[in-house]
C-alpha cells in the first residue's frame, strides 16, 4: 500500500496518513470497542458491518487456518448474543433472527453454521414457560401474515408479464429505458384491472339489461374512429347507459348507483394508489439523497463524483455492444465533470447570469404565450360553425398532431435557454405536460358550455377519437421512423444509430393515460381501448427498441426521471378530478345517462344512498359541514397545521445540521485522541515529544500548550477534589504559578507518604514543563 | 434426475428462502440460469463448483468490468470458482429485494481490490481504469486529478482512503445505487 501512496502526489497531511494507515488495523480495533459501537443495535439490527470488521482482524491473524470458518461464526453468534431481542424462544424473535442472518455478508454456509449454533444457544437458554393466549394469536395471525406475503411474492414471480423481455431490453439498452417499459407495464397492469372492474360492474349489466342485440352491423371506418353513428347508443358511450333499475326478481340492480360508485371507487382508489407510490418513490429518489437536513445542499455532504464513481455502471447491461457504449459514456462524463470543476474557477459574471436569467424568462414567456395562443386557436376551431362532414375528426386530428409536435419543438427550444441538462429535461416535460393537460381541460370546458343534448357523449367521443387516432402515430409513425434510421446506420447512411428517446416515449404514456383519465368517466370502454393500445405497444415498443435502437450516449439518471414521470400522471389524475369535479358533478345533461334521474350527479349520493330527503337530522348536519364558513374553518385549520408541520420540520433541519456538525468535530476528536493514544502507547509521549514537529496550529501542540497548562484554573479546581495519589501530578506545574497550593500539597503528600503510583505522572509532567520553560 | 422435477426437496428450497432474498420459485429459477452454465456438472450434482470462467459466461457478469471482483467476493473458497449456492448468494444480493445496507457492504468488497478493509488511492484508480473501458484511456493526470476529487469529495476524516462508512455515505447520497446495482435473475 505504501508504494501505492508514493506513486502519486500527495496533500499536505501526507505523513500522518501513511502512519495512520499503517496503525489502521489496530486502530479499528480500538475503534470497534468504544461503547458507541457496543450499544445494542435496535430496531435495524445493523450488526453486520461491526461482524466483518472483527473478521477482518480474524483473517489478518489466522489467514487460512481449518478451523477458521468455524471461529468465525462464533464471533458472529456471540455478537448475535448480545442482542435479547434476538435470543428470546419465540416466533417473533424467530423471525428477527432469520432476518438478522439473511442480512449477514457471508455466504450460504457461514449463515447455516452461525444459524445451527444460533438455535443450540436459544435452547439452551429458553425456559420453558406457558405464553399467553393473546400472545400465541398475535405470534399465529403473524406469522400466517407473513407465510401469505411470502406465497403471495412467490404467485406474483410466476406471472410477472413480459419478465424476460424486459430484462433482455435492459441487457441491450441498459436499466434506463428498462424503466420506460417498466412505467408501460404498470400502467398496461393498472387499466387491465381497471377495465376488468368496469366491465364487471358497469358494462355487463348494462349489456344483460339492454339485451344483446344491437346493430352493430353497419359501422363505417370512420364511425369505427370516431366513435359516431352506430356506436353513439352503444356502452362506450355513457349517454347509453340505463338510468333505472336492472334485473329480474327481487334481484334488482340500479344502474345510476353502480355507474356512480364503481367510477367513484376507480377514481379515487388509482388516485390514493398513485399518489402513494409517487410519495414513496419521491421520499427515495429525492429526500432520502438529500439528506436529512441538507435543505439545497447546503448542510449535507454532496459527492456526485464519488456517487457516479460506484453507481456509474449499470450492472444489469448485459451485451459487450451496450457495455462498451456504457463505459465510453462513462469516460465521458468524467471528462466533463472535470472540465466543469477546471472552470469553474472563473466565475460567471454578474451581468452573464443576468442575462441568461433573463433569456430564460423571455423564452418561458415565450412558450407559456404560445401554448395558451394554441388552445385559444382551438377554442375558436371548436366554437366555429362549418359544415363539413366529420368535422369532429379533423379537430382531433390537430390535436393529435400538436400533442404528437410539440414535445419535439419544446425539446428544441429549451436547447436555447440556459438551464442545467437535467433542470431542462424537467422544464421540457412541465411544458408538454402543461399543454396537453391544458388542451383536455379546453375540450371538458368546451363542451360543458355548449348546449348539446348530450354532451357527455361528445366527450367521451373525443377521448375515444383522441385514443384511436394516436394509434397510428406511436404505433406506426414512430417505429417505422426509428427502423429506418436503424436501417440507414446499418448501411453506413448517417453515422450514429437512433437513441432510444426515453423522454419522449414517456410522454406518449403520459398523454395517453391523461386522455384516458378525462374519458373514462364518459366513455367507459375506453379503458379497454387504451388496455389493449398498451399491450401492442409494448411489443411494437420492445421490436424497435432491439432491433433499431442504442443506448444514450449521456449516462439516464433513471430513478429520478422516473418519479417524475409517475408525478406527472399523478397530478393529471389529479387535474381530471378537479375539473370533473367542479364541471360534471353539478350539471349532468338532463335527457341522457344514468344520472338523468337526479338533478346533479351527486344527487345518486344524496337522494339516492343516503336518502336526505327522507332524513332531516343528517340533511341538516351536511348542509352544516358543507356551509362556506364551516370549509373556511376547515381550510383554515389545515394552512395551520401545514404552518406547524413546516416550521417543526424547519426545526428539525437545523437541528440535524447542528447535529452533523458536532459528528464532524467528535469524530476529529476521535481521531485526535487515537493519535494521541497510539503515541503514549509508542512511548514517544513520554521519551521523545519532537515539539518542534508540530506547527503552531496543530492540535498536539494546543493541548500540550493550553489544556496541560498549569495555569488552567478548571483544571486545577479538579485536582484539588482528587485523591492524593493524583495530587502529585500539578505538584510540579504549581511550583511556577502557585507556591502557595504546592506548599498545602507537598504538606499533605508528605503527611500520607504513600506517592509510588504518581511516579510516572511526576516524571512526564516535569519533564513536558522542562520543555516549557526550554521554550520560554 | 427427471427434466421437470425439481432436484430439491422442499427443505433445502425452504432453507434458502430462509437465508436467502428470494421465494422458492425464484430459487428454482435461479438454478436453471446455473444449471444452463454448465449443464452436465449441474445435472450430476446441484452444488457443483464450476471454475470462475464458467461463471463469468452469464451474460451480465461476462461484460461487467468488476467481473473477476464479483466472483471472488462470492466464492466460498475466494479463488472466484463457485459452487450453486455461492451464485445463489451473488443473484440474491443483487436482486431487487436485497436491501440497500448489504448491498452496499458487497458493492464494497467488490471495489476494495486489495482488500485491506479500505478503498484507497490505488482501489480508486483500478476502479477508474475498469469503468472507462480498454480502449477509451483517460489520461494519467486526469485519473490523478479524479481520484483527488473523489478523496477530497468523500473522504470525511482526512486518511487518503474511504472507510466503509464513508462509502456508505455516499451510497446513501446517490439514488441511483440500487438501480445500476442490480443483476435481473
Amino acid at each position: 500500500m505504501e508504494d501505492d501512496m508514493e506513486g502519486i502526489e500527495l496533500k499536505p497531511a501526507s505523513m500522518r496518513r501513511t502512519f495512520t494507515l499503517r496503525n489502521n488495523v489496530a486502530r479499528q480495533a480500538a475503534v470497534n470497542f468504544m461503547p458507541s459501537r457496543k450499544v445494542a443495535h435496535t430496531g435495524t439490527l445493523r450488526s453486520r458491518r461491526a461482524n466483518s470488521e472483527h473478521n477482518a482482524l480474524l483473517e489478518a491473524s489466522m489467514s487460512d487456518a481449518p478451523d477458521a470458518a468455524d471461529k468465525q461464526a462464533d464471533i458472529i453468534v456471540r455478537e448475535m448474543e448480545q442482542h435479547h431481542q434476538l435470543m428470546e424462544d419465540n416466533p417473533l424473535s424467530e423471525e428477527l433472527r432469520r432476518e438478522a442472518l439473511r442480512d449477514l455478508p457471508q455466504g450460504l454456509t457461514m449463515k447455516r453454521n452461525v444459524r445451527a449454533k444460533l438455535s443450540a444457544s436459544v435452547s439452551l437458554r429458553s425456559k420453558q414457560r406457558p405464553i399467553s393466549v393473546f400472545k400465541r394469536m398475535k405470534y399465529r395471525i403473524s406469522f400466517t401474515w407473513k407465510k401469505s406475503r411470502d406465497s403471495f411474492r412467490d404467485f406474483v414471480f410466476s406471472i410477472e408479464l413480459w419478465y424476460e423481455s424486459i430484462r433482455n431490453i435492459e441487457g441491450h439498452l441498459g436499466s434506463a429505458v428498462g424503466s420506460y417499459f417498466h412505467l408501460l407495464r404498470w400502467l398496461f397492469g393498472l387499466n387491465l384491472l381497471l377495465s376488468i372492474l368496469l366491465i364487471s360492474f358497469v358494462v355487463v349489466p348494462q349489456a344483460l339489461h339492454t339485451g344483446g342485440t344491437n346493430g352493430t352491423s353497419g359501422i363505417s371506418f370512420l364511425d369505427f374512429i370516431s366513435g359516431t353513428g352506430a356506436l353513439e347508443d352503444t356502452p362506450l358511450l355513457y349517454g347509453h347507459y340505463h338510468d333505472g333499475d336492472t334485473g329480474a326478481g327481487p334481484l334488482r340492480y340500479d344502474m345510476a348507483f353502480a355507474y356512480f360508485f364503481t367510477m367513484g371507487c376507480a377514481y379515487l382508489l388509482f388516485f390514493g394508489v398513485l399518489c402513494y407510490r409517487t410519495a414513496d418513490s419521491y421520499r427515495r429518489h429525492f429526500i432520502e439523497p438529500a439528506g436529512g437536513g441538507g435543505g439545497g445542499g447546503g448542510g449535507g455532504v454532496r459527492a456526485r463524483l464519488a456517487a457516479k464513481l460506484f453507481c456509474g455502471w449499470d450492472f444489469g447491461v448485459a451485451s459487450p455492444r451496450a457495455a462498451a457504449l456504457a463505459a465510453r459514456a462513462l469516460a465521458h462524463e468524467f471528462r466533463e465533470l472535470l472540465n466543469e470543476q477546471n472552470r469553474k474557477t472563473e466565475a460567471a459574471s454578474f451581468w452573464v447570469r443576468l442575462g441568461r436569467r433573463s433569456t430564460n424568462v423571455v423564452i418561458t414567456t415565450i412558450v407559456l404565450g404560445l401554448i395558451f395562443g394554441v388552445q385559444y386557436g382551438l377554442w375558436l376551431l371548436l366554437s366555429v360553425d362549418t359544415f363539413t362532414d366529420h368535422r369532429e375528426i379533423y379537430i382531433s386530428l390537430i390535436i393529435t398532431a400538436v400533442a404528437a409536435v410539440c414535445p419535439i419543438l419544446l425539446n428544441f427550444i429549451v436547447k436555447l435557454e440556459f438551464y442545467e441538462a437535467r433542470t431542462a429535461f424537467y422544464v421540457t416535460l412541465a411544458r408538454t405536460w402543461l399543454l396537453d393537460i391544458g388542451t383536455l381541460i379546453l375540450l371538458l370546458v368546451f363542451w360543458t358550455r355548449s348546449d348539446m343534448p348530450c354532451w357527455e357523449n361528445r366527450v367521451g367521443q373525443e377521448g375515444y377519437r383522441l385514443v384511436m387516432l394516436d394509434i397510428p402515430v406511436s404505433l406506426l409513425l414512430l417505429p417505422a421512423i426509428e427502423f429506418i434510421r436503424g436501417l440507414m446506420f446499418n448501411f453506413n447512411v448517417v453515422k450514429t444509430a437512433p437513441e432510444f428517446n426515453i423522454a419522449y416515449n414517456s410522454l406518449t404514456l403520459i398523454y395517453n393515460q391523461s386522455v384516458l383519465w378525462f374519458g373514462m368517466l364518459f366513455s367507459p370502454l375506453l379503458v379497454v381501448a387504451v388496455t389493449i393500445k398498451f399491450l401492442l405497444l409494448f411489443y411494437v415498443k420492445r421490436e424497435s427498441a432491439l432491433r433499431a435502437c442504442q443506448t444514450g450516449k449521456k449516462v439516464w439518471r433513471a430513478a429520478q426521471a422516473q418519479t417524475v414521470l409517475l408525478m406527472l400522471v399523478t397530478l393529471s389524475l389529479f387535474a381530471t378530478l378537479f375539473a370533473l369535479g367542479s364541471l360534471f358533478l353539478r350539471s349532468p345533461s338532463p335527457h341522457c345517462g344514468p344520472f338523468r334521474r337526479y338533478a346533479s350527479a351527486l344527487g345518486v349520493l344524496a337522494e339516492g344512498a343516503l336518502r336526505l330527503p327522507e332524513r332531516a337530522g343528517l340533511r341538516r348536519a351536511l348542509l352544516f359541514v358543507s356551509r362556506p364558513g364551516a370549509v373556511a374553518f376547515a381550510l383554515l385549520a389545515l394552512c395551520v397545521s401545514v404552518y406547524i408541520v413546516r416550521a417543526r420540520s424547519g426545526a428539525q433541519q437545523s437541528m440535524a445540521r447542528l447535529l452533523r456538525r458536532m459528528l464532524q468535530l467528535q469524530a476529529k476528536d476521535k481521531d485526535f485522541l487515537l493519535s494521541a493514544i497510539e503515541k503514549v502507547s509508542n512511548g514517544e509521549w513520554l521519551y521523545s515529544p519532537k515539539s518542534e514537529e508540530y506547527g503552531a496550529d496543530s492540535h498536539t501542540w494546543k493541548y500540550l500548550h493550553e489544556v496541560r497548562k498549569p495555569s488552567n484554573a478548571g483544571y486545577h479546581f479538579d485536582v484539588s477534589r482528587l485523591s492524593h495519589s493524583f495530587l502529585e501530578r500539578p505538584r510540579s506545574y504549581a511550583k511556577e504559578n502557585r507556591p502557595n497550593s504546592y506548599q498545602t500539597d507537598k504538606q499533605k503528600s508528605n503527611e500520607d507518604g504513600d506517592t509510588d503510583s504518581s511516579f510516572s505522572w511526576q516524571g512526564s509532567s516535569s519533564y513536558l514543563n522542562q520543555t516549557d520553560a526550554e521554550k520560554r | 434426475m427427471g427434466q421437470g422435477k425439481s432436484q430439491f426437496t422442499e427443505e433445502e428450497l425452504q432453507d434458502y428462502e430462509d437465508l436467502t432474498y428470494f421465494t422458492k420459485k425464484e430459487v428454482l429459477y435461479a438454478h436453471q440460469k446455473f444449471k444452463a452454465l454448465a449443464p452436465e456438472k449441474v445435472g450430476h450434482n446441484k452444488n457443483a463448483k464450476l471454475p470462475m470462467a464458467k461463471i463469468l459466461q452469464y451474460p451480465e457478469l461476462r461484460v461487467n468490468p468488476f467481473r473477476d471482483r464479483i466472483c471472488k467476493v462470492f466464492s466460498s473458497s475466494n479463488d472466484g470458482d463457485c459452487t450453486f449456492e455461492d451464485f445463489l448468494d451473488m443473484m440474491s444480493v443483487f436482486s431487487d429485494n436485497a436491501p440497500k445496507a448489504v448491498k452496499a457492504e458487497h458493492a464494497f468488497r467488490i471495489f476494495d481490490f486489495d482488500g485491506d478493509d479500505m478503498i484507497g488511492v490505488s482501489d480508486l484508480r483500478e476502479v477508474i481504469e475498469r469503468l472507462c473501458g480498454p480502449e477509451l484511456k483517460l489520461s494519467d493526470s486526469e485519473i490523478q486529478q479524479l481520484v483527488q476529487n473523489v478523496l477530497e469529495e468523500a473522504d470525511l476524516d482526512d486518511d487518503g482512503a474511504l472507510s466503509f462508512a464513508e462509502f456508505e455515505h455516499i451510497i446513501d447520497k446517490s439514488s441511483d445505487f440500487c438501480h445500476s446495482f442490480r443483476i435481473r435473475l
